[in-house]
């Protein structure tokens, strides 16, 4: 397992443990935009952003939505822990814009609100724009 | 015979009551065994978060930041002016001293804390709500929606809601009451500090075995970590749901195998009364009979 040559990815919620399977490669969203990982990766931690989650098994691609969180790669496992983790497939038009038209709707009168905001918009127009995939 | 018909309709309702005890007391213990997987499964993710906090300080310390955190979640503020209490409790009674537990120690905090401090009440569960309004004791805000599966989503609104209170200075301390899961046969009520976050890295996990490994950190140590207090004081709070869920039903399987066993005894008293009360009628009409025959002749 520990060998080079494959790549372990675990997705943690606080609810349960969502996935937990050998991997070829790994795709996540960082805070700062979308990073890809083979086996071998160097150590890393990092904080996620709101976006999609596609990972390569012998039986093709799976893609997940994640909802934020922190991911940590050592001795070639990708842990990522996430509020939320579901298949993209999950995702439906009519939710995503509900939940943008909440962010859209609320008052925000302070810096930490107007940020607050900003992030949950942004984190709904993902979850839109990969709903109409 | 209306002495025995009585005894009869009693041990019918007996054995109803029996039957319901039972029932209540099977579905509880599916009930727990569910809750127990949930919790199993969530320490996963605390244990996880625990470890990257590890890691993270670890590597801070290296750098020779000692303590360079600084979020608004972890600071001690000098004065407490307001306090924030939680009490879970559930929300259908029948489970033992489950409730009576939690509304102990949260009586307790309420009676014995300074009186210069507002203490706030939020309450989640029917029993603890109606406790408080007899006592006539305003409450903030009220839950009635955590059954025996919190869900994180649920968790994670009313956890928003309070650090936004912790960080706009409208609280300075947050606790809660519930009853602690320490193992199947030993719940405990406790009061605990969840804000402020007294220190990141007290939950079990942290051991420090492995020799630190050279993380790379995106985007840097410190911002992770500012990112982690949130994240771990939700974690925090749902575990104290979840606690209390499983709790709940252990209190109730316990409460109801009593009251089975309790129904049980009772059934017998009931059919020995019975059977005796049987038994004289028997004897007296035979009397009755041998009486009347001997006066006819």
């Amino acid at each position: 397992m520990a060998l080079g040559d494959s790549l372990r990815l675990t997705v943690v919620t606080p609810e349960k443990p969502v996935i937990d399977q050998v991997v070829r490669s790994v795709q996540f969203p960082l805070a700062d935009g979308m990073t890809g990982v083979l086996p071998g990766r160097a150590p890393l931690i990092g904080r996620l952003g709101y976006d999609e989650l596609v990972f390569i098994d012998d039986s093709g691609e799976s893609r997940y939505f994640v909802d934020g969180g922190f991911v940590q790669i050592a001795q070639n496992v990708v842990t990522i822990l996430t509020s939320s983790c579901r298949p993209v497939s999950s995702l439906t038009r009519d939710e995503a814009s509900k939940v943008l038209d909440a962010a859209l709707a609320r008052k925000a009168t302070s810096d930490n609100e107007v940020s607050q905001r900003q992030k949950d918009q942004n984190r709904a127009r993902r979850m839109l724009a990969l709903a109409d995939q | 015979m209306a002495k025995a018909r009585a005894i009869v309709k009693r041990l019918k309702a007996v054995r109803n009551i029996k039957k319901i005890t039972r029932t209540m007391e099977l579905v509880a213990t599916a009930k727990f065994k569910k809750a127990m997987e949930r919790a199993l499964e969530a320490t996963a993710y605390t244990r996880k978060l625990a470890e990257i906090v590890a890691d993270v300080s670890a590597s801070l310390g290296e750098s020779g930041e000692e303590g360079a955190v600084s979020h608004p979640l972890l600071a001690v503020r000098p004065q407490v002016k307001k306090r924030l209490l939680l009490v879970i409790t559930s929300n259908r009674g029948l489970c033992g001293g489950y409730n009576a537990g939690v509304l102990r120690v949260a009586g307790q905090l309420l009676r014995s804390r300074d009186l210069t401090v507002t203490l706030d009440m939020e309450v989640s569960g029917k029993r603890g709500i109606n406790f408080y309004k007899f006592q006539r004791q305003p409450l903030v805000r009220t839950y009635t929606q955590f059954e025996d599966k919190p869900t994180f989503a649920q968790i994670e609104e009313i956890a928003n809601r309070i650090m936004d209170l912790y960080i706009a200075g409208e609280i300075d301390q947050f606790d809660v009451a519930f009853m602690q899961f320490q193992g199947i046969a030993r719940q405990k009520p406790v009061v605990e500090t969840l804000l402020p976050i007294g220190n990141l890295e007290s939950e079990s996990a942290v051991s420090g075995t492995e020799a630190t490994t050279d993380y790379e950190f995106l985007p840097s140590p410190e911002e992770i970590l500012g990112e982690i207090v949130p994240a771990s004081f939700k974690a925090r709070l749902f575990k104290c749901f979840l606690d209390a869920a499983v709790s709940e039903q252990v209190f109730r399987m316990v409460a109801m195998k009593g009251a089975t066993e309790s129904a049980n005894d009772m059934i017998k008293s009931l059919k020995q009364r019975y059977n005796r009360a049987r038994q004289s009628q028997i004897t007296s009409e035979l009397s009755e009979i041998i009486g009347g025959a001997a006066a006819l002749e």
